[in-house]
């Protein structure tokens, strides 16, 4: 079978101006628990009753299925990104959402191989860019003071509302893939809620490392790993 | 998949049953989310507290029908009652119009007409309403816009050879339209389908319906119908397509699609009346908020003197909502009456099967809007709507048949004062040009807000008379499972209903003058002179005496203060006039003996100490004291009319 991949379009969102400001990581908690959910919404095929999530920084509402496990699963994948990315800040930082469906070989005594084999991965790009620095210090021009401040605003209002139709673009390249491909899917388990195995990875670009960890992960499909 | 021949003979019916019971889906997830008067209401049945746009995972209800596809929805009646149709033939195709119904006020009392007028624009989608009935304030235009359109159907073809199998190519075929696979790929589609329903623009303005206490200048209504007039190509230029990709089967091709508007979320964005049914006590020309301020005098009925205030927009708000139904259907006010006649706009699109379109005797036949179904209107038992003030959350699915007995159900027999409950623009939509009508309740007609309404319910009886045999509902266009293939046409709305009995003493003044009293000139408060002559007005007051009520006993008062005698009149004089105005001092108190309990024998205490101050020879302490009891009446007098008020 298949691994079907799906590269989502880059979302660029603005880092906060100091690190450690949790405040300011809002909005890429939002972007990304939006996308996760609804990736993974439409990957539980089993029984759900949905839940509707308003965004608080964006004028949209996205589907989680409900199950508490799972949000908090993706919330901790959420927390160790944003630690990924005030470690590494302006560099392009991708998430990887991947199903997989387990094939036992046979265990002995001292091994006990479990084969994954991915049928779909998700990759989520999300580019993080810093906070532009405010002026500060003297001046002589006390009108200076305050437009560099409304400047700052105005931008992150831009970037804000560019954020969210690319959001929207996200959103719908979802809803077109799962739409497009169907075949690939497993066939339902008797499971309620998330019905397929998967896992979160996190992965942050360099010059040199981040197209070769693309390359290995795509390499890595139908093959036997022990991911975390 | 290998296919199983032992499921062969299995595998269509349980095909079909799962496109019809996707049909019913995709209606429920598109409906859920579109119409803002079920989407609130609570799992029926199942003990889950959670909010309209959530759910809870904790919940272990689920209804039969939420195992279809695992997909569990809140409850929505406009899709279980909708789909009928489409249970028994899943071959035609199911469209579902989402339709913004959107209001604009136009003052202009130069130009009103107490005539109902209808524009209509027929060239497309739109149409506008004219409503002037309360032209007294302002000109009304209705707009009607599709904003999305979904289209479900299901294309059917030549089936494939499903006996053999065997060969590898037909094999893979069965393989690819298997009922597993069908399964699958149907819900994976649900899926979609529901989280794109929350990514359109309608889903904000649903939204914005829903929420709390927001009463705009839109609505949004449905329309479910096997058969629509294509957009024209203007229209579709202007609108967006989404397809979501077909699923296909051994005899066909499942599909679904939407067209929608991109460009409507200004709408929830214009300046809306945020109005909520609050009790306003001191409303513009209220006693309270101005006790001795005149209220203007119209033409009243006899035995009804404090309706006079009743045209004004606040007292109409006021009357209603003290007197809402505890059933909880919204009490209206002027903004929040103007919205629910937009809520009942889609009351248009119910036709009685003679009618044939929902619009204009000129539409063109194609508009097979036939069948109508009311039960969306059904009122919520979990309807938060109370008499006291509450913000018109316009939650609930109300219960048609409830709506409908309430305010339409027994077309011959409606009371004015029920049918009111309906708002006039949905038979402006029903009717041509027609004159207003009379209302059929003489008791309402002094209600000039009301008058419209009036109207509307004496025009049900010659819409719907075919419902009169329904037990008191009208669906003569209703779908049912024993029709014949017809067109299912249902919006939802909320119902407009007036209280069936608003507090009429809430409207007296404290100085209301009963008929009785009227025909008792002695008893008028207007006719006391200390003078002995009259002030001039006495007979004047005797002819307006209904309408001067508190206006009169305060004019008396004023007059009688002018009147008085100096301080050095002659002693016998003044005790003449006391004898003689004694009998009207006492009488006037006894306007109201319900109202006043103690009073009178306070008032006629105090005019008793007055006269007999008169006698005695006048020093400048006796004229304080004398001023002292004109001004203790005058206290009591006011105070009897806010006791009567708070009463």
């Amino acid at each position: 079978m298949n691994c079907e991949v799906c590269q989502l379009k880059e979302l660029v969102s603005l880092g906060p101006p100091e690190p450690r400001q949790e405040v300011e990581h809002i909005e890429v908690r939002e972007v990304l628990r939006c996308i996760l959910h609804t990736i993974l919404f439409h990957r539980a095929l089993g029984l759900v009753r949905p839940k509707d999530v308003d965004l608080e920084l964006f004028d949209i509402t996205y589907v989680q299925c409900g199950d508490v496990e799972h949000e908090k699963k993706i919330n901790e994948k959420i927390d160790h990104f944003i630690d990924r990315v005030e470690k590494h800040p302006n560099k392009k930082n991708q998430i990887c959402l991947s199903f997989y469906e387990v094939k036992n070989k046979q265990a002995t005594w001292f091994t006990n191989k479990v084969e994954r084999h991915y049928w779909e991965q998700w990759y989520i790009n999300l580019n993080t860019v810093q906070h532009p620095k405010t002026h500060s210090g003297k001046s002589h021009h006390p009108k200076v003071v305050v437009d560099p401040g409304e400047t700052a605003s105005e931008e992150r209002n831009a970037r804000r509302t560019a954020l969210e139709s690319s959001l929207r673009e996200v959103l719908f390249q979802i809803i077109k893939f799962v739409n497009e491909k169907k075949d690939h899917v497993p066939p339902i388990p008797n499971l309620d809620g998330v019905s397929f195995p998967y896992e979160i990875t996190i992965s942050s670009s360099s010059d040199s490392a981040f197209g070769m960890d693309m390359l290995k992960r795509m390499l890595q499909t139908g093959h036997p790993t022990m991911l975390s | 998949m290998a296919s199983n021949h032992g499921n062969t003979n299995s595998e269509p019916a349980t095909n079909e049953q799962i496109i019809t019971e996707f049909f019913a889906k995709s209606l429920h997830i598109i409906l859920e989310s579109r119409c803002p008067y079920v989407s609130s209401r609570n799992y029926s049945g199942e003990q889950v507290l959670s909010s309209p746009s959530s759910s809870s995972s904790s919940s272990s209800i689920f209804w039969p029908r939420d195992k279809w596809f695992n997909l569990a929805l809140k409850d929505c009646s406009a899709a279980l009652e909708n789909i009928d149709f489409w249970r028994q033939s899943y071959l035609e195709p199911m469209v579902v119009d989402v339709v913004l119904v959107q209001r604009s006020s136009n003052w202009d009392p130069l130009n009103c007409s107490p005539k109902r007028a209808l524009v209509r624009n027929l060239s497309s989608k739109e149409r506008y309403y004219w409503n002037s009935e309360n032209d007294e304030y302002r000109n009304e235009v209705m707009s009607e816009k599709i904003i999305e359109r979904w289209v479900v159907e299901y294309e059917s073809k030549k089936c494939s050879n499903i006996g053999g199998g065997g060969g590898g190519s037909g094999s893979k075929r069965w393989s690819s339209t298997s009922s597993h696979t069908l399964y699958k790929k149907s819900t994976l589609l649900l899926r979609s389908l529901y989280v794109t329903v929350r990514l359109l623009p309608a889903y904000k303005l649903f939204r914005d319906l829903i929420s709390s206490a927001q009463i705009g200048m839109y609505n949004l209504g449905h329309r479910v119908s096997s058969f629509v007039e294509p957009f024209t190509h203007t229209e579709e230029a202007e609108m967006q397509r989404f397809v979501f990709t077909p699923l296909d089967t051994a005899c066909g091709r499942l599909c679904l699609s939407v067209l929608y508007r991109s460009s409507i979320s200004d709408v929830s964005s214009e300046p809306s009346t945020p109005m909520s049914p609050q009790f306003i006590p001191d409303y513009v020309g209220s006693p309270m908020a101005d006790p001795l301020k005149t209220f203007p005098s119209g033409p009243l009925p006899q035995g009804s003197p404090s309706f006079s205030h009743l045209g004004r927009r606040h007292s109409w708000s006021y009357d209603l909502y003290k007197a809402s139904p505890p059933s909880g259907i919204p009490s209206p006010s002027p903004s929040y009456s103007e919205s629910h006649a937009t809520f009942a706009k889609p009351h248009s699109y119910r036709l009685p099967p003679t009618g044939g379109t929902r619009h204009l005797p000129d539409e063109t036949p194609q508009e097979h809007v036939k069948n109508t179904n009311y039960d969306e209107y059904s009122p919520s038992p979990n309807f938060s709507m109370s008499p006291s003030p509450s913000p018109p959350t316009y939650t609930p699915g109300i219960h048609i048949s409830n709506a409908l007995k309430r305010s339409e159900s027994a077309p011959v027999s409606i009371p004015a004062i029920r049918a009111s409950g309906i708002p006039p623009l949905f038979y402006n939509q029903m009717l041509p040009p027609s004159p207003p009508l009379r209302p059929s309740k003489s008791s309402l007609a002094k209600m000039d807000c009301r008058s419209t309404l009036l109207q509307a319910g004496s025009t049900v009886d010659k819409i719907f008379p075919f419902g009169k045999d329904e037990a008191g509902r009208l669906t003569g266009v209703k779908i049912s499972s024993n029709s014949s293939p017809q067109k299912s046409i249902s919006r939802s709305s909320s119902r407009l209903s007036f209280p069936d009995d608003y507090d009429e003493s809430e409207f007296s003044g404290p100085f209301v003058v009963d008929e009785d009293d009227m025909t008792d000139p002695g008893s008028r408060p207007g006719s006391f002179d200390p003078v002995g002559n009259p002030c001039g007005q006495n007979d004047h007051l005797g002819v307006s005496a209904v309408k001067k009520s508190q206006d009169a006993a305060v004019g008396a008062l004023v007059c009688m203060l002018k009147k008085a005698p100096p301080l050095q009149q002659d002693l016998q004089n003044s005790a003449n006039l006391l004898h003689g105005s004694r009998p009207e001092i006492l009488k006037a108190t006894t306007i109201d003996p319900n109202q006043i309990s103690g009073q009178p024998v306070m008032q006629q205490s105090a005019a008793m100490s007055s006269a007999a101050s008169l006698l005695a020879p006048k020093t400048t302490a006796d004229a304080l004291e004398e001023l002292h009891g004109y001004a203790v009446m005058k206290n009591s007098l006011l105070k009897q009319g806010g006791d009567h008020k708070h009463t």
